[in-house]
């Protein structure tokens, strides 16, 4: 093989990797999609007439509105928790020096080391025996402690890397010019953060949505969307679970897409007033 | 960059460090001393008994049961990591150096994938990998004959599903090593008549070596705790040690047998991330030795 086609056959090689990589992710993906719309109640190929019928069924599940509902809750108060605490210790990871940073960075990176289950498991032991003494049992409370100690990490990493490509000369810019300390933080520190606060918010929000094994493990008689979808796929498969599926994946895209283009806008906003 | 040196008398630094640290020591550190005290308690008519023996780890060490299961698991985690590690090089090399601008919607699409609801893609997968399910009506119209592919509610199906949801690890963490090296030292190396190949295994798989060893470590550690993937895909046909955990809690109400099971996984996972942190560190001393050996 001559040096240019094995150079060619190279690229090939690795372009195709990832576009099979791909596939894979996709493939259970567009299935759950495609199947939302069967008109049968089998989950099989082929498809003989397509409806919109299981939406329907879906929304009709007296269980499914209030899954609904405490994932929204959970998600939103484990969103505001972990992006606002993340943020603070992002600050504190990268543009500060102190005692026991080393420490304060082992602890608050942990829990993404951890196996979902046993975080979650860890907790329970925690909060039963907690309940016990106190006299109060698992439920949605407990399950938003979870979340915020699982997504915390990740929203903290996340804004990390904003932080790190963060030009500070701007703030003394402003300071020189007379803001006080709050000033600067709202008006020049929180608008060059923002990219990657608001990627932050999108991704905890949804890694708290489609959590799965700290509500499980924490959420004693309450369902999350996840959990309710478990209890439902182990009695039994139905067309129902895959229109969940379609009305989960399409919202999140978009939410996804958006939360790059932010990003993406900024990044141009903040390299091209170049000083020369 | 500047970094601002800051005491702990600063308002600043207290109110950037102190609530998330609080809540990380409340709500993870001092449950994991817990799980440590409860496995010296036992449980007496499904209720807690402060007794402070060892009769626990004898169960757990003295079981035959328990050492299948906890062998088995080790055994599909390290396949797991072996898998996505050959899954996710190639496809974060051609992420790093071939995609040009279509590297970002790349990103996207793998960001979104892994964000998404794990227990309805794992449901997805039973769609693909049923008898009469997408996987089989596809190969039929190959000319396969019909249920070619048996795999739905065996191990095979649980790795599927694992090395699914945790490939992506190592992908991101092998991609962030690859695209920070040196293009100039690959060209150096051409320049010096080595192969692609040569140019390969002595210059990018060295410098990839932290990304390589993180994802593996991660995949590893993650892999430990794979619940849905047995239960699932698997059909709890060959229950893995979450298995276990679940059920000391659920079934048999036995906290103390669920918190030692759970304190043994974190010892093993444990002891490989430090594996993985201790060679990362030993690689880098060693180059470092060698560049002022050359200096």
């Amino acid at each position: 093989m001559s040096d240019r086609s094995r150079s060619i056959f190279i690229d090939v090689l690795l372009v195709g990797s990832v576009a099979l990589f791909l596939a894979f992710l996709y493939v259970p993906i567009v299935t759950l999609v495609v199947f939302s719309f069967t008109g049968s109640r089998m989950l099989t190929l082929p498809i003989e007439s397509w409806s919109t019928e299981w939406f329907g069924a879906l929304l009709a599940r007296p269980d499914f509105f209030p899954a609904l509902k405490n994932s929204t809750l959970v998600a939103t108060i484990s969103m505001i928790f972990a992006t606002v605490l993340g943020t603070a210790g992002a600050i504190a990871w990268v543009r500060f020096k102190f005692r026991f940073q080393q420490t304060f960075r082992l602890l608050t990176f942990a829990p993404l080391l951890f196996p979902q289950l046993l975080l979650g498991v860890v907790m329970l032991l925690w909060f039963s025996v907690l309940g016990q003494w106190l006299g109060f049992s698992t439920g949605l409370a407990t399950i938003v402690i979870g979340h915020i100690v699982y997504v915390t990490p990740f929203a903290l990493v996340i804004v990390a890397v904003q932080v790190y490509g963060y030009d500070e000369t701007l703030e003394d810019a402003a300071r020189d010019a007379g803001a006080s300390g709050w000033d600067v933080f709202r008006e020049v520190t929180l608008p060059l953060l923002w990219p990657g606060i608001f990627s932050a918010l999108t991704f905890s929000f949804l890694l708290s949505w489609g959590n799965f094994y700290v509500s499980y493990s924490l959420g004693g008689t309450m369902r999350t969307l996840p959990t309710f979808v478990y209890s439902g796929i182990a009695v039994g498969s139905s067309p129902i679970y895959p229109a969940l599926a379609t009305l989960n994946f399409v919202p999140a895209l978009i939410l996804v897409i958006v939360a790059d283009v932010v990003r993406r806008r900024a990044a141009c906003r903040n390299v091209l007033p170049e000083p020369t | 960059m500047r970094i601002e040196h800051k005491s702990w008398r600063d308002p600043l630094l207290i109110g950037a460090t102190v609530p998330l640290a609080l809540i990380m020591i409340l709500f993870f550190v001092v449950p994991l001393i817990m799980t440590g005290i409860l496995t010296f308690q036992s449980s007496r008519y499904y209720r807690l008994a402060w007794t402070w023996d060892l009769t626990i780890w004898r169960d757990v060490f003295g079981h035959s049961h328990y050492w299948v299961v906890m062998l088995r698991t080790l055994g599909m985690s390290l396949a797991c990591v072996v898998l996505s590690v050959l899954i996710a090089y190639p496809v974060a090399y051609g992420l790093a150096t071939r995609l040009g601008s279509l590297r970002h919607h790349v990103t996207i699409l793998i960001t979104f994938a892994f964000l998404t609801d794990t227990v309805l893609k794992t449901f997805g997968w039973i769609l693909v990998l049923d008898q009469n399910g997408v996987l089989n009506w596809g190969l039929s119209h190959l000319g396969f004959e019909p249920g070619a592919v048996n795999i739905l509610f065996t191990p095979t199906a649980t790795l599927i599903g694992m090395v699914y949801n945790l490939a992506v690890y190592p992908i991101f963490t092998l991609y962030l090593s690859l695209a920070r090296i040196d293009r100039d030292l690959q060209l150096a190396a051409y320049d010096a008549g080595a192969s692609r190949f040569r140019t390969f295994f002595e210059v990018t798989l060295p410098l990839s070596r932290p990304g390589l060893y993180a994802g593996a470590a991660l995949v590893f550690v993650l892999s430990l705790g794979a619940f849905l993937e047995p239960k699932v895909m698997g059909g709890g046909n060959a229950p893995m040690a979450s298995e276990l955990i679940n059920q000391s809690f659920s079934t048999r109400v036995n906290w103390p047998l669920g918190a030692a099971l759970t304190l043994v996984l974190i010892v093993i996972g444990s002891a490989s991330l430090a594996l993985s942190a201790a060679l990362t560190l030993r690689r880098r001393g060693g180059e470092q030795g060698r560049l002022s050996d050359v200096g």
